[in-house]
């Protein structure tokens, strides 16, 4: 069994014998009564993508998937193609699959990717949790704010936009948590 | 249409307040449905509804079919929900599911169809909007799942309103009907059996001409306010009705220690509907939770509401959303009045967690003060409030809709 809080980008699990990913965590809201998420998933067999909300406490089975470690060999429009480093064999993942991981990964990376396989697909990833990015746009610096308490929204090298501390500059290389997104400290 | 509602005890009365004030509402509707509930605390429902008895885990309470979450009677409930197996389960704050239930539901043999709604907790969050009515998901596709929320804007599932509480609203919406209300209290409270209301040779002359003020927040250091209290009560007699639970004895200590500067009444607990009407009757209240803040909003009288304390001070952003539902409400010429209100809003909740020695910098002299400009706002949002939809209304038009 999973429970929903345990589920994140490139997640699997069955709603009866349908096995759904989830492709984008979009909203989160947090009360006294425990967590309820918007998710996006896709349900992997018929393709079909629905919004759903769940609260922590549900229970959903897990479903048995092959993970491989690869590498993202290089981007194609919309399409990532990973490679298998003894092998050499590629697999292709559109970036609506990917959902939000996309916005971790980069063929520039030398960091190992899991691949999740369910019935010989490839249906999604799980990126490191600490990944290094650079920030591509950003207001200017604020010098001498080393709080880390304030934030401001900053623009990364894969696209996405996240938040990151007033110091931050166009440029700085950044550790990021691709649980949540959040900003962890400049990369050293 | 048959309804099964859930509710786990998970802090004092709050959770079960709303269990039992929906299954009201619910029954009182034209057509009403079936209703049995599955309740985890019966001490804590006996408490606010005299009607049940705490020491049979099965029984029938005002036409519903009452039964145990856990412990002694969960085979008898069991059974029960096997023979007739729910069609629409409502889970109150996303409280889960009892394990025998789950077995039922879940059953593999099964292909019958049911929907759990996932009833949130209210809040005054744009979330509220986007959330509600949202479609949800459990591992069998025959057991669908939706969310709920209640909320007090447009586009959320509002806020109960069940007929006593509405008959009482509307009585003490009118200065005859509340003074009425509130010697009846007097009187009611006065010979109750758990205890009398005043203290013999204590009872203020003419207690209900008095202006109430009522109390029932979390443990924290009451100092502040009992001083601006007696500082208020100087110009105004008060009389401070001090509800039973985790305020009570924070602010008794606090008053004893000020020198009991004011009429201060300890209330022994009462059932909902005597609290609903301590509220509606008082001037001004200082509120907690859920199910006494949405009554405070359904007075049409300035309160204060304690947030419950969340990591990190998020509730500070509830406490925000409230106010910003309130803001509209008030007039151009009452915005120092409503400055002084969101000040002691903001004042009295910024705390990590709460405890007899939790100090704030909480000014409550100024709203009391002000008390007269702020009435028309808090009446005005009271109204459109209670203009929409009530959730037990709403809440069935969704079912109806969905299953």
């Amino acid at each position: 069994m999973v429970v929903t809080s345990q589920l994140r980008t490139g997640s699997v699990f069955k709603v009866g014998n349908e096995a759904l990913v989830v492709q984008k965590i979009l909203r989160q809201k947090t009360g006294r009564g425990g967590t309820v998420t918007h998710f996006r998933v896709k349900n992997i067999v018929s393709g079909q993508t629905s919004d759903v909300a769940l609260d922590s406490g549900e229970k959903f089975e897990s479903v048995d998937l092959d993970i491989f470690q690869m590498k993202l060999s290089y981007i194609d429009g919309d399409t990532y193609v990973f490679m298998e480093q003894e092998t050499f064999e590629q697999y292709e993942i559109s970036k609506e699959d990917l959902g939000d991981n996309a916005g971790y990964i980069s063929a520039d990376d030398d960091y190992p990717i899991e691949i999740t396989f369910y019935d010989g697909r490839p249906v999604g990833v799980t990126p490191p949790i600490l990944v290094e990015r650079t920030i591509t746009y950003c207001e200017p610096g604020v010098k001498g704010d080393t709080s880390g308490k304030t934030f401001k929204p900053a623009t990364l090298d894969t696209g996405i936009e996240v938040s990151v501390p007033l110091f931050c500059e166009i440029g700085t290389r950044i550790k990021l948590d691709t649980r949540d997104g959040t900003f962890v400290e400049r990369a050293k | 249409m048959d309804i099964d509602i859930l509710c786990k005890v998970v802090d004092n009365y709050g959770d079960v307040g709303v269990a039992y004030r929906l299954a009201r509402s619910l029954s009182e509707l034209p057509d009403p449905p079936r209703l049995r509930l599955v309740a985890s605390d019966l001490a804590s429902f006996a408490a606010i509804d005299p009607e049940v008895d705490a020491t049979k885990p099965v029984q029938r309470v005002r036409g519903w079919e009452l039964y145990p979450w856990n412990g002694a009677g969960t085979g008898e409930a069991a059974s029960a929900f096997r023979a007739r197996r729910p069609k629409i389960v409502i889970e109150c704050f996303a409280c889960g599911r009892p394990d025998w239930l789950e077995v039922i539901l879940f059953d593999p043999a099964s292909e019958e169809g049911c929907l759990i709604v996932d009833l949130e907790h209210l809040t005054a969050e744009k979330y509220a909007e986007d959330f509600h009515r949202m479609p949800s998901l459990t591992r069998s596709p025959f057991v669908k799942k939706a969310i709920f929320l209640p909320g007090f804007a447009d586009g959320t599932g509002g806020l109960l309103m069940d007929g006593s509480f509405a008959r009482a609203r509307s009585r003490a919406s009118s200065e005859s009907g509340r003074s009425a209300m509130r010697r009846e209290l007097l009187a009611r409270l006065g010979s109750s059996p758990s205890g009398p209301l005043f203290p013999a040779g204590s009872v203020p002359a003419l207690a209900e001409d008095l202006f109430w003020i009522s109390v029932f927040s979390y443990e924290r250091d009451y100092a502040r306010i009992v001083a601006d209290l007696a500082a208020f009560g100087a110009g105004k007699p008060i009389l401070v009705l001090a509800a039973a639970g985790k305020s009570s004895p924070c602010l008794a200590s606090a008053w004893s220690a000020a020198g009991k500067p004011f009429p201060l009444v300890s209330l022994s607990f009462l059932p909902q509907e005597g609290w609903d009407e301590i509220l509606l009757t008082s001037d001004f209240s200082i509120v907690r939770g859920e199910d006494s803040w949405a009554r405070a909003a359904l007075s049409g009288r300035p309160f204060l509401w304690q947030a419950y304390p969340q990591e990190g001070r998020g509730h500070m952003v509830k406490v925000a959303a409230f106010l910003d539902r309130l803001r509209p409400y008030s007039a151009p010429e009452s915005s120092a009045a409503l400055s002084a209100l969101e000040e002691l809003y903001l004042s009295f909740n910024d705390r990590e967690r709460d405890g007899p020695e939790e100090t704030g910098l909480e000014s409550l002299l100024p709203v009391l003060s002000r008390r007269s400009e702020l009435l028309p706002a808090f009446t005005a949002f009271s109204d459109s409030l209670a203009g929409r939809t009530d959730l037990a209304s709403g809440l069935v038009t969704f079912l109806r809709e969905i299953v």
